[in-house]
């Protein structure tokens, strides 16, 4: 237990830090409003009434803004922090510390995408409800359920990014690794619904993690099934057992590579 | 024997005191002391120890981002002791301090290896750094270990030389013997740079008495930087 107290502790001071900083989210929170108020009139104007591959309005709404609170939400740098630690030789510092660097940035990561999810959640609440209402059918009972998906897919997000980030240990640059993902997630699942997509295309994304990030939590608290639950969390488990694997792979990899130089 | 080593790095930024500027110092001590599983006895009670030994009572609930780089590094090399670490690495602790605060880390530099029995290997391109703390000096040059020893000898060995500064009461015009080099020539001065194999110190302050009206004298190891510089270039400095 005394091993795992540190990782608590960075947890609690990144939260206090992203409190002391709470105005920061100011512009974040503005640009989210704009976003979400954007596309709910271009899918105002595209559904003209009715359903689009079997999503609502209201649920295509409270779709984006959970795939966005998740995605733009709760972003948290880790792909920037990674290879600022690595470029500027930092990571080397921290090498002989007690403590497992991968678990130490997700604790130092948790704190902020905590105070987003409260942050954005409210918002994103409020802007549901102002701008179609609670969705119908809807029921809070399997909402902790739609939620644990959320932090599957938060998990995922974090750790493939620091993967990617990692790389900075091999290549000089790497950003392109990054421009890519975020393409990958946007599109399969963040801007629109998997299902809108054709049928082949959902298939190969059902094998890759990019839409178990924002899609599948979104489906699931915007029309839960229990069918489509026991489809997508075991995969988001595993997908999320994958890029932990991958992260402290590429750490340790890396770190054998690593030279110091004085001067 | 459990050794613990911390490693702890001054070059553009502070390490110890992590990510966070806005929030204070004992809050990383707080950090700090869960990392290395401190129970929270042993960690107050070293915090007080440490914030005596360092004066830190006014800047441990100070946003580190309002410290000074001198408060900052006090911060930080307090930190690097918390958990009692058996030997400490500083790398440049003083780069970029002004004088008064060198000194101040200095002391506390020698202060910690005599009160806590810590050992410190101090890397330093600031001989003042070296002259005043290390006992023991090891040059490294491309990765080899080209002269370990203890500082004292390392003067003696490396430049047989001393420096002497004099001020006479009169306008003196100085013809120096052999083995003695005017550096520096005023009206009523000099500064002489003395090869002690060819003319011992006995002799050359004989002849500067024999002067005759000497007001004031000093006497002076040479400069660290010569030392140094001697040992990279292979050349012995001149005088």
């Amino acid at each position: 237990m005394k091993s795992i107290r540190k990782y608590f502790i960075v947890l609690r001071i990144s939260l206090q830090n992203a409190f002391v900083y709470r105005s920061n989210a100011i512009g974040g929170l503005l640009f989210y409003t704009l976003f979400i108020f954007v596309f709910f009139n271009l899918w105002r104007a595209i559904y003209q009434g009715g359903e689009v591959a079997g999503y609502t309005l209201a649920q295509m709404v409270w779709y984006l803004c959970i795939t966005e609170l998740i995605v733009f939400g709760c972003k948290t740098g880790v792909f920037n922090q990674m290879n600022e630690d690595v470029k500027s030789g930092s990571i080397a510092y921290q090498l002989n510390r007690p403590y497992s660097y991968i678990l130490y940035q997700f604790s130092n990561a948790l704190g902020s995408m905590v105070f987003n999810l409260l942050l954005y959640g409210a918002l994103a609440i409020v802007l549901g409800l102002a701008i179609v209402g609670p969705i119908p059918g809807f029921r809070l009972s399997f909402l902790p359920l739609g939620l644990f998906s959320a932090a599957l897919g938060m998990i995922i997000n974090f750790f493939l990014m620091m993967t990617l980030g990692l790389t900075a240990f091999r290549l000089e640059e790497n950003t392109a690794f990054f421009w890519i993902y975020q393409k990958l997630v946007f599109m399969l699942g963040m801007f629109i619904p998997l299902e809108f997509l054709p049928g082949w295309l959902q298939n190969i994304a059902l094998c890759l993690p990019f839409s178990y990030v924002a899609w599948a939590p979104a489906r699931l608290i915007v029309a839960f099934r229990w069918d489509l639950f026991w489809q997508v969390v075991p995969m988001q488990l595993l997908w999320a057992a994958v890029s932990v694997i991958l992260s402290a792979g590429m750490y340790r990899y890396g770190v054998r590579g690593i030279q110091a130089h004085g001067g | 024997m459990f050794i613990s080593i911390i490693l702890t790095l001054y070059f553009d930024y502070i390490y110890n005191l992590f990510y966070s500027l806005v929030l204070p110092p004992t809050d990383s001590f707080t950090l700090l002391g869960a990392i290395y599983d401190m129970d929270q006895a042993t960690l107050k009670k070293r915090v007080e120890e440490l914030t005596g030994m360092f004066e830190l009572g006014d800047l441990l609930k100070t946003p580190v981002r309002k410290l000074s780089l001198g408060q900052r590094i006090r911060c930080e090399v307090a930190a690097s002791l918390l958990h009692s670490p058996d030997i400490l690495f500083l790398d440049e602790p003083t780069i970029g301090l002004d004088v008064v605060v060198k000194h101040k880390i200095r002391e506390l530099i020698l202060r910690m290896n005599r009160e806590q029995g810590t050992t410190i290997f101090l890397t330093s391109h600031d001989t003042g750094d070296v002259e005043q703390v290390c006992r023991r000096a090891i040059v490294i040059d491309h990765g080899v270990i080209i002269l370990d020893q203890p500082v004292k000898k390392l003067k003696y060995d490396y430049l047989n030389r001393k420096i002497i500064a004099v001020r006479f009461d009169a306008e003196q015009h100085l013809r120096v013997p052999e083995g003695v080099v005017l550096e520096k020539a005023g009206k009523m001065g000099a500064r002489l740079s003395v090869d002690t194999r060819i003319c011992p110190i006995d002799e050359a302050m004989r002849w500067i008495i024999s002067q005759g009206g000497v007001a004031d004298l000093t006497v002076e190891d040479p400069p660290m930087e010569e030392i140094i510089s001697t040992i990279f270039t292979g050349r012995p400095a001149a005088g």
